[in-house]
């Protein structure tokens, strides 16, 4: 039944955004810009904040799961605040799967969508430009632990926007502490501080990831096991406090309040 | 079993110093087919309540249960209960009506295929397949509230809140929800109506619950309530002014004569009454009776409505 629950909002969302048809084609031209961007100037890019290697590979890929990280992060809140306004939030609520589950769905959802506009503008440019961009099925693995931690934070995002409604400066903010969690060299890192490093959302799956990417090395099983632990804490986590939130909301009577 | 439950409820809301008891004490039972007209003032605690029934605000004492399980506790009890909300728009405007009922049904826990074919068949009940494939924002305001109603039965619950539903609705608008309100509650489901058109609350109710200050003022089955605060006298209004032989001998049996109107306060009077004036052509013989306005303004005082 659950799965009939994300398709339905999978229909949605890819409805809304296309009946508002400026939206996504400035999304489809911002997209495309950064990328061919990337692709002109990836030695520059390189030199820049984030270190994902110097391969070209891991930078686009870098650069496509830290815009998805941040698109993620954003997502709970984001579509809140947005049914707060237009006056639908209420109904969302009157779901018996629980508004937890729904918004998890949501997040999916638009995920899905993002991801897919993404990946075909990534294609068109690959096939444009005649460029080689490989991308290792193991990743995967690494890319789940880093996932479940986002969805975590978005729910914890999700649960400061019903308790304080305003939350775009709270989300500034987290998008740079998102850039350090991202950078850090956790994985290099000893004694105690490779302990709060594993305890770090998202933390050590991205070390993975590097290691992966942009090493090439092969996936540690050790590691990704406490990667996967710590995504799995945070989303935990964050679906557990998006619950206390939804609770605390109905009980200040300020669920439909914008 | 009563399709809804609310025993005792309570809120109160504390604002820094403040304390403002919105709900007290009310209790609340609706049985199948039946319509309770929830009336009371602005800020008097009606969509308070109804919230809490719906389970968005959590009701500080107090139980509500819908066909038998507590909202608060059980997301299952959602499946039992449709809502149109007041101030809110309930649908999403970037859709169609069809797209719209379908979502919604599958967001209340029916299969696709079993959403569209209800979607069909109320598109086709509430008079929208012309429009059923226009955005929402195109749409009247009469037809997005049809919408609206249409939404909250998609997944058949048993329990309807409808919070002004014909509220900013023209002539035409109100007489087709009103129609639409008559016949869900005819099908069997049971429904909990909150308008200040106390016009619309007399014709559809079957109890009408008056709620002040937070707390239930009156309960009454709709009939009994006119019935009680009816006088017990009589008007009747001639097609001409009374000759002065008759009004003299009406005005000795103690009736009050106004041009061609005649008010007899006691029952006993009204034949003795008509004797006199037979054969006279009489326009209209009507009982006093009050109507939920009046009986509104005595129990909730003036400036309410």
């Amino acid at each position: 039944m659950l799965f009939e629950l994300f398709m339905a909002e999978l229909r949605r969302s890819f409805i809304q955004s296309t009946r508002y048809s400026a939206e996504i084609i400035g999304g489809i031209v911002g997209t495309t810009i950064i990328f061919y961007g990337l692709f002109l100037s990836t030695r520059y890019v390189a030199g820049g904040g984030f270190q994902f290697g110097d391969r070209f590979d891991s930078i686009i890929i870098g650069y496509v799961l830290w815009t998805l990280m941040i698109f993620i992060q954003g997502s709970i809140s984001g579509n809140l605040q947005d049914e707060a306004r237009t006056g639908t939030l209420e109904q969302v609520f009157l779901s018996p799967y629980g508004a937890s589950q729904v918004f998890l769905c949501r997040a999916i959802a638009s995920l899905f969508i993002n991801l897919v506009i993404n990946i075909s503008i990534l294609l068109v440019i690959i096939g444009l430009t005649g460029s080689n961009l490989s991308f290792p099925l193991i990743l995967f693995l690494p890319l789940l632990t880093v996932l479940l931690g986002a969805y975590g934070l978005s729910f914890i995002m999700g649960s400061l926007a019903l308790i304080l409604k305003q939350v775009q400066q709270a989300l500034s903010i987290f998008q740079f502490g998102l850039l350090f969690l991202f950078t850090a060299p956790v994985e290099s890192w000893s004694g105690g501080l490779r302990i709060l490093g594993y305890c770090l959302p998202m933390a050590p799956g991205a070390g993975l990831l590097r290691d992966v990417m942009a090493r090439g090395e092969g996936l540690d099983g050790g590691r990704w096991a406490i990667a996967l632990l710590n995504g799995v804490v945070y989303f935990s986590l964050g679906m557990l406090l998006f619950r206390w939130s939804e609770r605390e909301t109905k009980r200040q009577g300020k669920l439909g309040g914008y | 079993m009563n399709v809804l439950e609310a025993v005792d409820l309570q809120k109160i809301y504390r604002n820094r110093q403040k304390t403002v008891a919105a709900v007290q004490e009310v209790s609340l039972t609706l049985a199948a087919k039946e319509v309770l007209a929830f009336l009371g003032p602005n800020g008097a605690g009606k969509t308070t309540t109804i919230k809490m029934i719906a389970g968005l605000i959590l009701p500080d004492r107090g139980s509500v249960r819908i066909a038998g399980r507590d909202p608060h506790r059980e997301p299952k009890a959602l499946r039992s209960l449709g809502a149109v909300l007041e101030g809110n728009r309930n649908v999403y405007w970037r859709l169609t009506p069809e797209e719209n009922l379908e979502y919604f049904g599958v967001l209340r826990g029916l299969t696709r295929q079993v959403a569209r074919q209800r979607a069909q068949v109320l598109l086709e009940r509430f008079d929208l397949m012309d429009k059923r494939q226009s955005q929402v924002q195109k749409l009247s305001r009469g037809m997005q509230q049809k919408l609206a109603i249409a939404v909250s039965l998609i997944h058949d619950p048993q329990l309807l809140l409808l919070d002004e539903p014909t509220l900013g609705l023209d002539v035409e608008a109100t007489a087709s929800v009103k129609q639409l309100v008559r016949e869900i509650a005819a099908e069997g489901r049971a429904i909990l109506l909150t308008t200040h058109q106390l016009d619309i609350a007399e014709e559809l109710s079957d109890r009408v619950a008056i709620i002040n200050q937070g707390k239930i003022v009156i309960e009454e089955p709709t009939s009994e309530l006119i019935r009680q605060f009816s006088g017990t006298a009589y008007r009747i209004e001639l097609e001409q002014e009374l000759d002065a032989d008759r009004a003299y001998k009406i005005g000795a049996l103690g009736a009050v004569i106004e041009g061609n109107r005649v008010a007899v306060h006691e029952v006993s009077l009204l034949y003795p009454i008509l004797e006199i004036l037979k054969p006279l052509p009489l326009v209209r013989l009507e009982k006093d009776r009050a109507n939920l306005t009046e009986i509104f303004l005595k129990l909730v005082g003036k400036n309410a409505i």
